[in-house]
């Protein structure tokens, strides 16, 4: 081993200053030494001068010098490395040496101890052999005065229980005695209770019996009033029986009477029909009369109308001779000369009139004669009329005065009947009531007489009663008094018995337990014999089995004693072996060792590589990015010009127009032609000007479309790779730069058009994100994001629609949701400033805008 | 410019609008409040997602007043809106007990603003009307109220949906804006 160690050392010295480039080794100063040199040797590789080179080999003879030294000092550490080895070496064969002495020195040692063992265990035996006789005897002896004191004892002892026997059975004796004393006591007791209660029935039997004859009297006294009763009853009913012979002559008179009455009815009716008999005589004299009155009627009635006619006829008469009397005088007033004849005629008239006077005279008289007849004749009719009436009215009378008399008989005898029958049913009532009153009291009687019976029989029968239990009690109590003796002598006789029986049990008793000790005896004896011999044979059985075990553990701790030596020179030789496979590993891990720090180098040399690759890419994208933004910066500023152009253009045109109104004003009033060329070109030029507005506007609207389509796809990205907010924001407040910033939109319209627009947004912005995004897909970020967005969409559309005031003070939240640079916040707060205010001018863009996509990488890294 | 003349129009009229915050942990009633306030009715509401702002005349002062919402994660844009700030108010569920030492966290990083160094604070011990809710006196002291200096602050106990309280606040935080004039 050492040489070995040795010659690769030598080796290593040999080879290390020949090629230049020392093999790292485990020093770090080694290390970094080299890695100067290597540095150095690149160098000198470039120019070779000789200086250098002389430098250079002092150097390595140096380094030489000072590695032979640490190479001696390892061979040193080798040597010593070594001699401890051997010193172990040593060791261990004299530990070995040792250890097999110990084990023969304790071998030996068990042996002798066995031995010894052996003898102490047979010697302690012979001991504790005669130690047991010895004690065997003295416990014999013991035992012998033990036993006789345990006669003695016993003896006592059972004299003691036999006392206490006795005196156990004469307490029972006197126990039952008292008992069967108290016994009887009670029974006498209860005797003499009966007695009490057979006392207090014959009290309550006597009082019985006085109440039962109170009882009687009372009944008696009862009996007495219904006898009272009863003849008042009785007499009642000939009060009854006489008012109904009163009653019976009374209906025998009442016939009588109604008799009496008929007969008057009969006689009353035949007067009647008498009257009706003369009433109906009257009646036809009446009519008889009524025929005369109308015949007499009829003769007045033709005498009236003869008187009439003769009458008439006189009065026509005198009617013709007035007429003949006028026409006489007429005549005569015509014949004045006449007067001769006047005067016949005047005695004519005279005559005439006499006549005249006499007929009337005549018939006057004729007239009073009938009058006369006729007065007569109606006085005749007023009397027979008178007469008439009055033999009516008597009619009616006695028709009246048969009619209230028949009433009258017919209400009595009605009356009287009813009389009749309401006394004849009294009598039945009263009839029947007396049958009731005897039956009621015959029954009375008959339940008395009972009642009475039934008492004296109790009576009797309690009294009976009352005498044959005083009888029978005063037998009891003889009896019991008999009994009572009785047993007295009994107990008595039993008392003497049981003591004889004591004294006889006792006797027998004692021989009893006589035998019993003796044989208790003999047994204790035998019992003691049989088992000190069998503990003797247990102790010896005892002590063999403990000299077999002792035996057994010896035996057990040689063997672990031979094991664990084996375990020893085992554990020995794994050290030796681990030893070996220790070293061939430590030099196995060196050459690990130099292997893997050549492959660290080669990696190192890749990975400057790599990275000077990177830089350069960086530096590339860099100057694109650059390259990008000084194009946009061109384009706007392009934008700008076109813009201001534009607005050249139309303040110019505004002031053409103007012009040209004027002008017109003008031409119609003076000179027409010479404006009109003018105006054409004028408005030729702004017509081409209008079209290269519109061209230059739709571009833009264009543009911008392309620019929303990029967001969007950009968004969508992003949504797929979601970063940590700050990234998303970031990349919202790209997509939402637009709306604040106008001006800056429009600044890419150039741009756009020259270069593609995707690509400039899409490097910018995929730059800044790939070397951050990480992706993870985890719903917490979605949320927060999503709030975030939410919170974004809300406060930006809450800016838009507020007021300005308001605005204002939310410029501060939207530029930090958005995350705008300084800049651009100041240009928000004074475009609404000017918003808000009525004059001032509108901030230009230009100069905001331009700091704000310079500063734009700060901000977006 | 616009600044001056807004002054100018402010100082002719004597209305210069006093903004007013009302913040809090989320679900303490923040924006009842402010409905309660300026319509004086029970309005229902969702979470506030970003904020509302309504003109509140009281006592011929006018207030702009600003909700701001008070979820876990829109909280860090409170500072966004401490400029120009007359008052705030700090909203507390007095019966959401669990979450007291989140509210007082908040409240005393929102102190610590230099932009709300001069803001008077008024704390609205909201939800009073619940049966567990805490009392005004320990609602201030879990949030460490007593222990404030250089502040004026004031504490109310309230309840936005039975309008209780709310009136005797107001006339307090327009006294004392009134006197800081």
């Amino acid at each position: 081993m050492f040489a070995k160690l040795k010659k690769k050392i030598a080796e290593e010295a040999a080879t290390g200053p020949r090629t230049g480039r020392m093999p790292r080794s485990m020093s770090k100063e080694s290390i970094t030494s080299v890695g100067a040199d290597s540095g150095d040797d690149f160098a000198s590789d470039g120019s070779s001068s000789r200086d250098d080179l002389s430098s250079q080999i002092l150097r390595r003879n140096d380094q030489i010098r000072k590695l032979e030294v640490k190479l001696s000092d390892y061979a040193e550490q080798l040597r010593l490395m070594q001699k401890t080895k051997e010193k172990l070496e040593i060791a261990l064969e004299k530990h070995q040496d040792s250890s097999l002495r110990k084990m023969q020195d304790q071998n030996e040692s068990f042996q002798a101890n066995r031995a010894k063992m052996a003898e102490g265990m047979a010697l302690a035996l012979d001991k504790k052999d005669q130690e047991w006789k010895e004690k065997m005897a003295a416990l014999e002896q013991e035992k012998a005065s033990l036993e006789a004191r345990l006669e003695q004892s016993l003896s006592l002892f059972q004299k003691r229980d036999e006392q206490d026997e006795l005196e156990g059975f004469q307490m029972q004796e006197l126990a039952k005695v008292k008992h069967m004393l108290l016994r009887k006591e009670e029974q006498l007791s209860l005797r003499e209770r009966e007695l009490k209660q057979r006392g207090e029935e014959l009290n309550t039997a006597r009082l019985t019996l006085s109440q039962t004859q109170d009882k009687l009297y009372e009944l008696g006294e009862e009996h007495e009033e219904l006898s009272r009763i009863n003849s008042q009853l009785r007499t009642q009913r000939d009060e009854f029986l006489s008012e109904k012979e009163e009653l019976e002559k009374k209906m025998t008179d009442m016939e009588a009477r109604e008799q009496e009455l008929q007969q008057l009815i009969q006689q009353v009716s035949e007067d009647f029909q008498k009257a009706q008999n003369k009433a109906k005589s009257l009646q036809k004299s009446m009519e008889t009369l009524q025929t005369e009155h109308s015949e007499l009627k009829l003769q007045h009635e033709q005498h009236k109308s003869k008187v009439a006619m003769t009458e008439e006829e006189r009065q026509r008469l005198l009617a013709d001779l007035q007429e003949k009397a006028l026409s006489l005088e007429r005549r005569l007033e015509a014949n004045l000369s006449q007067d001769e004849h006047l005067q016949e005629l005047l005695k004519e008239k005279s005559t005439l009139e006499q006549r005249l006077e006499d007929t009337r005279g005549e018939l006057l008289e004729e007239r009073t004669k009938h009058t006369t007849a006729v007065s007569t004749q109606e006085a005749q009719i007023s009397r027979l009329n008178t007469n008439v009436s009055e033999l009516q009215t008597l009619l009616r009378h006695k028709d009246d005065s048969s009619r209230s008399y028949r009433e009258r008989t017919d209400s009595q005898i009605a009356d009287l009947e009813q009389r009749l029958t309401d006394s004849s049913e009294r009598l039945k009532v009263l009839e029947q009531q007396l049958a009731e009153s005897q039956t009621h009291k015959e029954k009375l009687q008959a339940e008395w007489l009972e009642e009475r019976e039934r008492l004296q029989q109790q009576v009797s029968t309690h009294r009976q009663r009352g005498l044959e239990k005083t009888a029978k009690l005063e037998e009891e109590i003889l009896k019991l008094q008999r009994e009572r003796e009785a047993e007295n002598s009994a107990q008595s006789d039993s008392m003497r018995l049981l003591v004889e029986e004591k004294d006889s049990l006792l006797k027998s008793k004692a021989e009893t337990e006589n035998t019993v000790e003796e044989l208790k005896a003999e047994l204790q004896q035998s019992r003691a014999e049989l088992s000190s011999r069998q503990t003797v044979s247990v102790e010896i059985a005892k002590a063999l089995e403990e000299t077999r075990k002792q035996r057994e553990e010896l035996q057990q701790q040689v063997a672990e004693m031979s094991e664990s030596l084996q375990r020893a020179e085992q554990e020995v030789h794994q050290l030796t072996e681990q030893v070996g496979v220790k070293e061939a590993e430590l030099s196995s891990l060196r050459e690990d060792l130099q292997t893997t720090r050549t492959s660290l180098s080669s990696l190192q040399a890749e990975y400057e590589v790599f990275r000077q690759e990177a830089e350069q890419k960086e530096q590339e994208r860099n100057s694109q990015i650059e390259s990008l933004r000084q194009e946009l910066l061109t384009h706007s500023q392009q934008h700008d010009s076109y813009q201001s152009k534009v607005f050249d253009l139309q303040s110019e045109v505004e002031s053409l127009t103007a012009q040209l109104q004027d002008a017109e004003v003008c031409v119609s009033e003076q000179n027409g032609v010479v404006a009109i060329g003018d105006l054409d070109q004028l408005q030729k030029a702004n017509k081409e000007l209008e079209q290269q507005l519109s061209e230059k506007n739709k571009t833009i609207k264009q543009l911008q479309q392309r620019l929303a389509e990029l967001k969007r796809t950009f968004q969508k990205e992003l949504k797929l790779k979601p970063d940590n907010d700050t990234d998303g924001k970031e990349k919202l407040s790209d997509g939402r730069q637009e709306r604040p910033e106008k001006p800056s939109t429009e600044t890419t319209v150039p741009a756009a058009t020259s270069t593609p627009a995707p690509t400039f947004s899409n490097t910018t912005g995929l730059a800044a994100i790939t070397p951050h995004t990480t992706v993870t897909n985890s719903s917490d970020l979605m949320d927060t994001r999503e709030i975030n967005f939410e919170y974004l969409k809300h406060v930006v559309l809450k800016f838009m629609s507020s007021r300005e005031a308001e605005a204002y003070q939310l410029i501060r939240a939207v530029s930090v949701l958005l995350h705008f640079t300084r800049e651009e916040e100041d240009m928000l707060k004074q475009t609404l400033e000017y918003k808000m205010s009525w004059f001032g001018s509108k901030p230009s863009p230009k100069g905001i805008i331009r700091p704000s996509i310079s500063g734009a990488p700060s901000s977006w890294s | 410019m616009g600044g001056f003349f807004s002054s100018l129009f402010s100082g002719l009229f004597g209305t210069r609008e006093m903004r007013i915050l009302i913040l809090g942990l989320d679900g303490a009633g923040k924006t009842t409040i402010l409905y309660r306030l300026q319509v004086g009715e029970v309005v229902t509401t969702i979470p506030t997602i970003g904020f509302n702002v309504e003109t509140v005349t009281y006592k011929n002062l006018k207030f702009q007043v600003w909700d701001l919402g008070g979820q876990t994660s829109i909280r860090p844009y409170w500072r966004c809106y401490y400029s120009n700030t007359d008052a705030v108010i700090y909203v507390v569920d007095s019966s959401d007990r669990d979450r007291m030492g989140i509210s007082k966290s908040e409240l005393v990083a929102m102190l610590e603003e230099e932009e709300l160094k001069k803001a008077i604070l008024v704390v609205f011990a909201n939800k009073q009307d619940m049966e567990q809710a805490m009392t005004p006196t320990e609602v201030a002291n879990s949030l460490g109220l007593p222990a404030l200096k250089d502040r004026k602050w004031q504490i109310f106990k309230t309840s936005a949906t039975k309008g209780t309280g709310l009136d005797e606040a107001m006339e307090w935080l327009v006294e004392s804006l009134k006197s800081r004039q």
